[in-house]
Formats: C-alpha cells, sequence, structure tokens
C-alpha cells in the first residue's frame, strides 16, 4: 500500500536528539520523566508522569514490600512501557529506572528488582544516600551557578524525604558536607502510629522526633548566613499554595512563618481533606504535614527566614547524567574530590604528600589508558584513594593500611555510593604490604570487575607512592613507554633516582602481576 | 437592591427564555419560511427534552418532600408551577405560529398539509391503498379493559385513542389504543398538481379509524403523546444537579412517571377524562394541541429538497487564508499558529492535520477525545489507518449510554481492532474537552501539534454550529496537551499545567482567579473589562465573583446564548454588567473569554460552561490563545458579537429578554462574520497576486 504523504526525501534527516526516560521509583510513587537530549548535551523534557504507590508504607512498617504494592509497581511500570514504545524508547541505554530508600531498605528488594525485571524487561537500580545526593546535585547545579546569592554564600540544600532526610552544604558552589540522616515524612507517621498516640499528643510526639535529627544538624552545619534550599514534592506543593503565581522554572522564595502557619493548618486537617484541597494523591497527603514540619523545625533551628523552593528533583539530575554520557563531569568530579580532602583534615593527612600521590596516579592513569582499559570515573575513585591512603595512621601505625580502608568505607563522601566506597577503600588498603586475595574482606564481595579495577589501581597506587618515596613533591613529569617488554617510566629534571628506585623494587611487584610486566625508574636524558 | 431580592435568575425559567428566543426566530417574518419551520422544530425538541430532564426532576424532588429554594428563592413546587405556566404560553405561542402563520404561508408557497377531511377521492383511494399496504399491518389496537391495566405507552411517541360503543347489554364505554410507534413515516406524500402536498399519520390512521375496528361503532378518537422522566436515569449530563443521590428513586421507577400528557385541543372530554385517570395526570399536566402534536417532526419537511427560496442563502464554509492548497498541515503550524471559526470557516484543515498524522511516517502517536461520531467519519478512518500502520493510537471515546451498550458499538470496536487504544470515558466524569494530539519526531527533536477545540470533531454539527479551533505545534501547549491526556487515561496522577486549565481540577479557581484580578486592578485604579461568550451561565460562584467585579467599576459583557442566572443591571449589585443573546441561524457554542489584565488582553477558548457540572463533574479544558494573530481575530470576533443589533436580545434585571432598539446601522454578527470570512481570502488571494513568485534554479538567491 502506497500513500502520497511517505514519498519523502530518500534521504532521512540526522537525527540530532536522543528520546530518554528516567524512572523514579519512591516511597510513595513511581514518577517518570521523557526528555530528548541534543547532541550538545541539552536536555529538553517532553513528559512527566507520576502514579502514587505506597513502598515506603510498606518498608517502613513492615521492612518488606508486600505482593499487593509490588503488582502495584508493576502495573505502573507496564503502563509507562506503552508511553515508552510511543517514542520508541526501548533500548537499556536510553531507559534508567531507580529506587530509592522505599525499595533499597526493604528486606525483599531483590525479589522486587527481579519481579520489576521479569513483568517489564526494566532493570531497576536500587541508589544509596549518596547516589541520591550526587544525583540531586547535579539538578541542582545550574540554580547554585547563576544565582549570584547562591553562588557566594553558604547554601543548604535539603530533601525531607518519606525514609531520610538529604542534606548537602554547599559554600561557594562547593559541595563541603554531605549527609543522609534518618529523618522522614513516612517513619515519623509510623511511629505515630505506632505509638497510637492521641492526637493532642500527635504534634508533640512529632516535634520531639525531629528535633533530634534538627539539632544533629545544626552541628553539622550552623555558623554565618545561611540559606536554604528545599526540595521535594511536599515544599513544592506549599510553594504552590503561597505562590500560586509560581512558575516552577525560577527558585521561589517561601517566608518560614508562611510556610509555618500552613503547616499548623495542615497538621489539623484529615488526609481525606489534604487529598482534596491541595489535589494530591493519599500517599502524598499523608505525608504533606510531618514533611513540611521537618522543614520548618529545622529552618527555625538555623535561624533561617525564608525558603528557597526548586522544581529540581531526582529525575532532572538523572537527565542531566545522562546528557552528561556515562563520565562523571569535571565539577561533578571535583565536588568528589573537595570532600575527599575535608576528610583527610579531619584524619590529620599529609596534605602535601597525599595530594601530590595523587596526581601522579592521575598521570599515569591517563597515560597508561590502553593497559588498564579503566573506565573515566576510575580516575576520580583512584585519586580518592590515593589522597585518603594514609589516613589510617591517625589511628595507628600498625597496619595502617587496614585503618584507612575502614575508615573510609565507613564514611560520607559526597558523591560516592556504597560501592565506589569500597572501592576506593581496597585500593587505599592495598597501597602496601599484601596483595588483593580472595579471602580478604570486601575484596570478596567483589564482582570480578570491581576486583580487576581494585587491582589495576592499586597497583598504579604503589607506583605514585613510590615516586614521592621522598616525600619531597620533587618529581612532577613523568613519560611512561614501552621496551623490550618492560614498562619505562622517565623521569625529567631530576639528578638522582635511586630512592625512588629503591621503593619501587620492594612496591612494583603488584604491578608486575597486575599487569604482566615489570616497571623500570630511569632519568629521561635532555 | 433590597435585601429580599434575589440575586440569581432561576435556570428554569431562564432556559424557557432562551426557547422563547428561538421561538421568536420562528415568528420573525424577515426569515425565510421553512428556515422559520426549522426553529419552531426545534422549539419543540427543546421543550421535549426539558420536560423529560428539568420537569421531571422537579416532580421528583416534590415526590421527595424536599422544599429546599433554589439560588433564585424558588421552592421546587414553585418553579414547577411557574415552569408549567410559562410552558403553556409557550405552547400556545407555538401553534399560533404554526396553524396561524406558517401553515397558510407554507401551502401559499406550495407545501400543503392535507386534512383527512380535506383528501380529494383521488387521494382518498391512493391513501387507501396506503393503507391497507403499509399501515394496517404495522399498527396494533390494543383494548383497554380498565384503566389501571393501561398499557405501557412509549415516551413521547404519538398514539391514537378511541372510544367505542358500549357492548351489547353493557353501558360502560370501551376503550382502545392505538400506538403510531416509530416504525412508520410521520409524513405521508400525496400527489398534487402543484409543490408537494402531504398528510400527516394520525391523519390517516383517524379518517381510517372505523377500518381498524369492523363492525364496531367509533364514538370518539384523538391524538395523545406522553412525555416520562423514565429515561433521564441515563441521561446525568443533563441533570446532576436534580440527579444527585436519587438513583434508588429512579431504579424504582423502571417505567417512569408521566409528566405531561399532549392532546389535540378536540379531544372529548369522555377521552380526556380516561386518559388522565389511566395515567395519573392533574389537569395541569395537560397540554392541549391546536395543531398537530410533535411540531419537532417537522424538521424533516424543512429539509426538503427544493424550495431553495424558503430557505437562508447558502454561507459555504470559507478556506482559512493562512494555509495554502496542498501544503502540509505540518509544515503550516511548524510555521505559525491557526486560528479557525467555524462555521464560516471549513473544518477541512482539522480534519486534513489527522489524516495527514495518519500517514506519515514521522509520527509517533495520536491522542484523541471523540464523541460518539459515526463509522463513516473521516476522522474515525483516518484514526484506525494510522494505528494499522503502526502508530500509538489514543482515542477517548464519550458515551451517552451505559458501559455495556457502548459495548456494541461498532465503529468504536472496529478502531480497537486496528489496534487503537479505546478508552470509554473517565469515570464519574463526563468528557467534555475536545483535544487532538499528534506526536511527531522531526529532525530537531519531538514536536506536538495540537488542536485544541471547543465543538465537537463531527463534520455534520460543524457545520451549523459556531465553534472555533486554534491549531499550533506551541512547545507548551503541545506538552500541557500530553500531560492532560495522562490525566485522563490514568497514565498519570494530574499534573500542573504550564498554560492550559482543566476542569474538573483547576478550573474553577483559575477562573475566580481572573475575574478576581480584574476586580483588583479596577480598585487599584488601574482600567478592566471581562468578555465571556458563553452557551450557559449558573454557577453561584463564578455569578457572585461577577457581581464584585461590577461592584468594583470593571466593565463585564456577556454573549450568553441560552441560560443565564446572572441578574445583569441590578443597581448596587450589576450595573454594570450587561448580557446579550444572539439567536441566529447557527447554533452560537464557542466559548471565548478575554480579561483586559491591565492592557495585556488575556483570551482564551475553552469547552465549558459556567455551570457546576461543567466545572466540577466534566472534563474540560481551558486554552489560552497567546498568537496575537489569533488572539486579535478572537477579541475581533467578540466584538463582533457584542456589537450585533439584529439578532441580539438584551437580559432585564427580570430576567426577560427584549430585541435592541437600535436606529444605527443594520448589524448582525453572524453575517458580519461570514463576510469577514469571504474577505479574508480575497485579500490573501489578492496578495498572492501582488507578490510574483519567479522560478529560480535551486539554492540561487534574490541578489541585494
Amino acid at each position: 500500500m502506497t500513500t502520497p504523504a511517505t514519498d519523502k526525501p530518500a534521504s532521512e534527516p540526522v537525527r540530532t536528539t536522543k528520546p530518554v526516560a528516567v524512572i523514579d521509583i519512591g516511597t510513595s510513587s513511581v514518577r517518570m520523566a521523557i526528555a530528548e537530549i541534543s547532541n550538545s548535551g541539552d536536555v529538553r523534557v517532553l513528559e512527566n508522569l507520576t502514579q502514587a504507590v505506597s513502598l515506603g508504607k510498606d518498608t517502613f512498617t513492615r521492612s518488606a514490600i508486600s505482593k499487593t504494592t509490588i503488582e502495584d509497581c508493576v502495573r505502573v511500570l507496564k503502563s509507562y512501557r506503552r508511553i515508552l514504545r510511543e517514542y520508541q524508547i526501548d533500548s537499556p541505554e536510553q531507559i534508567r529506572v531507580v529506587a530509592t530508600s522505599a525499595v533499597r531498605e526493604a528486606s525483599n528488594m531483590l525479589a522486587f528488582v527481579d519481579r520489576v525485571y521479569i513483568a517489564t524487561g526494566l532493570q531497576v537500580e536500587p541508589i544509596d544516600e549518596a547516589e541520591v545526593n550526587r544525583i540531586t546535585f547535579l539538578g541542582i547545579q545550574p540554580y547554585l551557578i547563576s544565582d549570584p546569592t547562591l553562588s557566594h554564600s553558604r547554601c543548604i540544600v535539603v530533601e525531607v524525604g518519606g525514609g531520610s532526610t538529604e542534606l548537602l552544604l554547599v559554600k561557594d558552589g562547593d559541595v563541603v558536607y554531605s549527609h543522609a540522616y534518618r529523618l522522614g515524612s513516612l517513619r515519623l507517621r509510623e511511629t505515630l502510629e505506632a505509638y497510637r498516640a492521641p492526637t493532642l499528643k500527635v504534634r508533640n510526639i512529632m516535634e520531639t522526633h525531629i528535633h533530634r535529627t534538627v539539632e544533629e544538624v545544626a552541628e553539622h552545619v550552623k555558623g554565618g548566613n545561611l540559606e536554604m534550599i528545599a526540595m521535594g514534592g511536599d515544599m513544592r506543593v506549599a510553594a504552590r499554595q503561597l505562590q500560586p503565581e509560581w512558575d516552577g522554572q525560577s527558585l521561589v522564595r517561601l517566608r518560614v512563618r508562611d510556610v509555618e502557619d500552613l503547616t499548623n493548618k495542615i497538621l489539623v486537617q484529615t488526609e481525606e481533606r489534604i487529598a482534596r484541597k491541595y489535589r494530591l494523591s493519599f500517599p502524598e497527603a499523608e505525608t504533606l504535614g510531618p514533611a513540611l514540619l521537618a522543614y520548618v523545625l529545622l529552618a527555625k533551628e538555623l535561624d533561617i527566614k525564608e525558603f528557597l523552593v526548586t522544581n529540581v528533583n531526582l529525575r532532572d539530575g538523572l537527565l542531566k547524567e545522562m546528557a552528561g554520557g556515562a563520565g562523571w563531569s569535571r565539577e561533578f568530579s571535583k565536588q568528589i574530590i573537595r570532600s575527599a580532602i575535608d576528610l583527610g583534615h579531619k584524619f590529620a593527612f599529609d596534605e602535601a604528600h597525599a595530594t601530590h600521590v595523587a596526581g601522579l596516579c592521575t598521570t599515569l592513569f591517563q597515560q597508561l589508558k590502553d593497559e588498564h582499559q579503566l573506565p573515566q570515573r576510575f580516575e576520580v575513585i583512584l585519586y580518592v584513594a590515593a589522597l585518603l591512603h594514609e589516613i589510617g595512621l591517625y589511628v595507628s601505625n600498625r597496619s595502617y593500611h587496614k585503618h584507612s580502608m575502614y575508615l573510609i568505607r565507613n564514611s560520607e563522601l559526597f558523591g560516592l555510593g556504597k560501592r565506589d566506597l569500597l572501592l576506593a577503600a581496597l585500593v587505599a588498603r592495598y597501597h602496601r604490604r599484601a596483595s588483593p586475595q580472595p579471602t580478604h574482606e570486601g575484596y570478596n564481595t567483589l564482582d570480578r570487575e570491581g576486583r580487576v579495577a581494585v587491582a589495576k589501581m592499586a597497583a598504579l597506587l604503589r607506583v605514585a607512592i613510590a615516586l614521592d618515596e621522598s616525600r619531597s613533591q620533587r618529581i612532577h613529569e613523568l613519560n611512561c613507554s614501552y621496551e623490550g617488554g618492560r614498562l619505562v617510566i622517565s623521569i625529567p629534571r631530576v639528578e638522582d633516582l635511586s630512592l625512588e628506585q629503591l621503593a619501587l623494587k620492594q612496591n612494583g611487584a603488584l604491578f608486575e602481576e597486575t599487569f604482566g610486566v615489570p616497571v623500570l625508574l630511569r632519568m629521561a636524558r635532555s | 437592591m433590597s435585601e429580599n431580592e434575589p440575586r440569581f435568575l432561576n435556570r428554569e425559567l431562564s432556559w424557557l427564555e432562551f426557547n422563547q428566543r428561538v421561538l421568536d426566530e420562528a415568528r420573525d417574518d424577515s426569515i425565510p419560511l421553512l428556515e422559520r419551520l426549522k426553529f419552531l422544530a426545534i422549539t419543540s425538541s427543546n421543550l421535549d427534552e426539558f420536560f423529560m430532564v428539568r420537569v421531571g426532576g422537579l416532580r421528583l424532588l416534590i415526590d421527595r418532600r424536599l422544599s429546599t429554594p433554589d439560588p433564585s428563592g424558588m421552592t421546587p413546587a414553585e418553579q414547577l408551577q411557574a415552569v408549567i405556566e410559562r410552558s403553556r404560553r409557550m405552547i400556545r405561542d407555538q401553534y399560533a405560529c404554526f396553524s396561524d402563520d406558517l401553515e397558510p404561508k407554507l401551502a401559499e408557497a406550495g407545501i400543503k398539509r392535507v386534512r383527512g377531511s380535506e383528501l380529494s377521492e383521488r387521494q382518498l383511494r391512493a391513501v387507501g391503498q396506503i393503507f391497507d399496504a403499509e399501515i394496517f399491518s404495522v399498527l396494533t389496537p390494543m383494548a383497554v379493559v380498565s384503566a389501571e391495566e393501561f398499557p405501557l405507552v412509549a415516551n413521547q411517541t404519538l398514539n391514537v385513542c378511541v372510544q367505542l360503543a358500549p357492548a351489547p347489554n353493557s353501558t360502560e364505554p370501551r376503550f382502545a389504543i392505538i400506538p403510531l410507534g416509530r416504525a412508520l413515516p410521520r409524513f405521508l406524500t400525496l400527489g398534487s398538481d402543484r409543490g408537494y402536498a402531504f398528510v400527516l399519520l394520525e391523519d390517516v390512521v383517524r379518517k381510517l379509524i372505523d377500518r381498524f375496528f369492523p363492525g364496531e361503532d367509533v364514538v370518539a378518537h384523538a391524538s395523545f403523546r406522553i412525555t416520562r422522566n423514565a429515561d433521564f436515569a441515563l441521561r446525568d449530563d443533563l441533570a446532576p444537579d436534580i440527579l444527585a443521590g436519587m438513583e434508588g428513586i429512579l431504579a424504582a421507577r423502571k417505567h417512569g412517571q408521566c409528566v405531561r400528557l399532549e392532546v389535540d385541543s378536540d379531544i372529548s372530554p369522555e377521552l380526556l377524562g380516561f386518559l388522565k385517570k389511566s395515567l395519573h395526570i392533574e389537569d395541569r399536566e395537560v397540554f392541549p394541541a391546536r395543531g398537530p402534536l410533535d411540531l419537532s417532526a417537522f424538521m424533516q419537511l424543512a429539509d426538503l429538497p427544493g424550495f431553495e427560496s424558503l430557505k437562508n442563502e447558502p454561507w459555504p464554509p470559507q478556506d482559512s487564508p493562512d494555509i495554502k492548497a496542498g501544503e502540509s498541515m505540518f509544515d503550516v503550524l511548524s510555521r505559525r499558529d491557526i486560528l479557525l471559526y467555524h462555521p464560516y470557516q471549513s473544518f477541512e484543515p482539522v480534519l486534513r492535520l489527522i489524516e495527514e498524522a495518519a500517514a506519515d511516517p514521522d509520527v509517533l502517536a495520536i491522542k484523541q477525545i471523540l464523541y460518539r461520531t459515526s463509522r463513516k467519519s473521516p476522522i474515525v478512518a483516518a484514526l484506525a489507518r494510522a494505528a494499522q500502520r503502526g502508530k500509538y493510537v489514543t482515542v477517548i471515546v464519550e458515551l451517552k449510554a451505559r458501559f455495556d451498550e457502548a459495548r456494541n458499538i461498532e465503529w468504536a470496536r472496529n478502531l480497537e481492532e486496528a489496534g487503537v487504544q479505546v478508552i470509554y470515558g473517565v469515570k464519574g466524569l463526563k468528557t467534555h474537552a475536545k483535544v487532538c494530539v499528534i506526536v511527531r519526531r522531526e529532525p530537531h527533536g519531538i514536536t506536538r501539534y495540537v488542536h485544541f477545540g471547543t465543538g465537537n470533531y463531527n463534520e455534520i454539527t460543524s457545520r451549523v454550529y459556531s465553534d472555533a479551533s486554534f491549531l499550533t505545534s506551541n512547545e507548551e501547549l503541545g506538552a500541557d496537551a500530553v500531560t492532560f491526556f495522562n490525566a485522563i487515561t490514568g497514565y498519570s496522577q494530574p499534573q500542573n499545567y504550564r498554560r492550559i486549565e482543566a476542569a474538573p481540577t483547576g478550573l474553577r479557581t483559575r477562573l475566580l482567579e481572573l475575574i478576581d484580578g480584574e476586580t483588583q486592578r479596577k480598585q487599584q485604579g488601574q482600567n478592566a473589562l471581562i468578555d465571556a461568550k458563553l452557551n450557559s451561565l449558573v454557577d453561584p460562584e463564578i455569578i457572585n465573583a461577577l457581581y464584585a467585579a461590577s461592584q468594583a467599576g470593571v466593565p463585564v459583557r456577556l454573549n450568553v446564548r441560552g441560560i443565564c442566572c446572572l441578574r445583569p443591571g441590578v443597581p448596587g449589585l450589576s450595573e454594570n454588567i450587561t448580557v446579550v443573546s444572539i439567536v441566529d441561524r447557527y447554533l452560537e457554542h464557542a466559548r471565548i473569554l478575554r480579561f483586559h489584565h491591565g492592557g495585556d488582553d488575556l483570551v482564551f477558548i475553552s469547552s465549558a460552561d459556567w455551570m457546576p457540572r461543567n466545572l466540577d463533574r466534566r472534563i474540560e479544558l481551558f486554552v489560552p490563545i497567546e498568537d496575537p494573530p489569533s488572539r486579535a481575530r478572537l477579541i475581533s470576533i467578540l466584538e463582533t458579537y457584542f456589537d450585533d443589533n439584529v439578532k441580539a436580545r438584551v437580559l432585564l434585571p427580570n430576567g426577560h429578554y427584549e430585541r435592541l432598539k437600535s436606529r444605527k446601522k443594520r448589524r448582525r454578527a453572524q453575517e458580519r462574520l461570514y463576510e469577514e470570512a469571504v474577505r479574508l481570502v480575497k485579500d490573501a488571494e489578492q496578495t498572492r497576486q501582488t507578490i510574483f513568485e519567479p522560478h529560480r534554479a535551486p539554492g540561487s538567491d534574490i541578489e541585494q
């Protein structure tokens, strides 16, 4: 069958955009954004969808997601599948599905992920707090850069979620502190229900619970003028009530006092009335009051008079990340490193040595790209490991590499998820002594890809450490080449390398084990 | 105004006033005869529906002993009383118009109704033959043994009631009913020397009544017609305010109470008494007719082929000057937005857009809301074609009938078979919005083409309803349209829209904000103005907001075709509000709104009337028109309506309407809108003729 309208020029137009979708399985809803990413990395959101599910309620009361709720999610995701097909979004690299605390903390998380995969073909990726923070930061960053008052002030970015409260402290555009607190609007609700609190006491109990966290936060961020960006759907509901003309595009300022009045009104209303009045789903209506109360109490504790509210959400960050390709942006890497240096300070590290070794690691990583074949983001992980490889000394000289490992592993580093943190911790651990063994704790939990990456990075780190054996940061340049089955590292403008050569002899074994070639250090002839 | 004075007009009486305005058209000498007949037929079918739904509803309220007054302060009993009185006067006027005016003039013009007694011998013979061949076998007289066992007579059908002489050895009169049903034609054509002659079915039956009762003595006979309120359980679109919470009662009244009995005015007292007793009808529910019953049937006659001099001169739909013949609608819309005003401008570009979409390889998806339409509809065909070509087509079908019956509707089935995702309305809400979105992949990214309308996607009604169409590829409107579809198809919870607004979620609030915005501006000393063109204005909250605007000094100009419960021109309440209504050859159907907004006019088109049912229980759309030429055109259309001094009637504070007494030059809005559509095309042609487009070699530019 032919039709006139199909008689188009034979050559297909060159498409310069790619349709993508991100799905965020949260505590009270499953949301999807469909967008187009252009060649130049611009993101254009085409559709935003949301459907209510009560995942958080299941996880935070019964610690597992019920069968019915799983099937609810499956039904929602199947319906999203249809929309995805309309846009011809079908290959895995066009879709990213993430799940936050409600799924991550559920005891049947794997069963959930598997069921969704079997029913819909969608691979759900449970992400941890650090990852949420990192992605959120990606979304909020443009505001921080473009707004002059924000780019030069101390600013906390807070999102009170169903299960946890994520907080970033940003100074001059850099993240200086990030943490996830166990304060969530749904958790609050459930606590109240567990108490069977009488109505009059409800508010008191909530305030007591919130205060515990608020004080903790205050300790971390207090001091000086502070701006507060309040993220999250609950705050957006407040913004729409208090500033009906808000376009949703810009940052809007809400007086804490006004939000408090609204919160007082909401807390005494039934969920049915809240749902009706503010046009919310029931899961959303349930958390609105407690979440707003948490924001208000936090603002008051920190002596903040105005909230800044944005429409930015996790999906914006996810889309930005997809637009930026798989790697981390330069800006983002900077934030991670910044946060690692802060950690180093905490444990009184030798900053000059640490940053110098880290710098050498980067040079080696870049020059030996063809050998290690590791993705770009491992450069940052290696850098972090190099910065922090000696922090174990803070605990003890004996087996300090092991102390370094657990300190790193149990700290919060902005932007690094649990797995990345483990990788960095293991690389630091293997900077001396034993080579990685399958019996080693932590290392044995990694898949092969992870194990290989740790070995490669640790080998590079050992070489870099040897190069600053003098601890005088005298080697700045190096050049790697292959000669007769050996890797030759030539160092220009240095008179004597015997110290470093000795160190390399002791430390170079791992490199040879991993890459299959010995390393030789040589002075470069000018 | 005094405190006891009601702030609102009664909606039933206001509706009757609307029907009166239609009737006034039927009585207007300056209108061609068959058009007048059409108007008369419309008033009759309107009134049928009114009795069935509104009068039926009032009766139910009274039966439930509900006496809460309506916003105008009238209890249901008072309303019923007033409505019946007003209807009676209207029916008297209808028959005066028909029997004293139209019928003789039509006969003069060659369209003649021959009564039973007037049949010539030749005609009688012919009628007798038709009777034997077609009528006798279809009609079945039913003997009525007692008033209690009266047969079930169908709602709003014609019947003949017959009284027979008492049986031997009895003094009791005997009765029979002959239902005329819906199978036989009402008009039987007679041979005639000149023009068109016809005889009505009931006249034939009564003329030859003896043939049904051989050997019996027929004492008396008369035609009658009843109206029940039975039907309206399914018609929740028409009377939800009355229906609320009454499902139980309705279920119990399967056959529905009789709310009106129409009879020939010369019916014998015995026959009338028998009917009243059998049907449990009171005197005030009896409506004698001085002419044929069911005047709505005369619509058929108005469409009689030929007799062009008795009809309006045709106003053929014009092309849009912005769309070149043969140009792809996608190309047109990627360049500019298009506003069409139907039926002065053709509906064809809308159809063409959907047909092009069905065939275009780059179109990914089409989403559309459709009212009950026919299988022959080219839109339905295009949507099926699109689905067969692998596009994702979603159609929301709003059916008036119940779900299981809807299942049987063939065309919806056909769509499903073609692979269209058919959604049968939204639970609890009637989908009244008119929108179509086409998602198309283009080199620079996904583009969405949208059609927003105030009228249904129906090629037939689009020829007689005045409606606006807005076609655009605007990014934000496209995103909103898709969001709207995701919400009503259940793919997403309702989200906030960027530009549009929708009922039942945010429309009411948005309207109140817009009205209040003008009030505020006026209070701050700025200029303010509200113009609205609607079909009905009933909602008390909106009316109160308009009163507040008037009290602040905002001029409010309303063009409300039908019901208007707002009382204009009442000192202290609404002296700055004027309401006009236009009833003319096309049914005014477009909803257009304009707010002065400090000099930067906000103009909207909408599917919603300002009635509680539209704002709270229907899915409606409200679309800002920001494209400057389209906005300017809509403002000029509004001005044209407000400028009318021929067909415009002004609403008085007491609820009555009167024609404008203007000595100025005659200005008839519909005529001017048609002339303008013609002029637009001519101007465009002329412009095209004065710009020469030489054929050039590809790639060569004009040298500067």
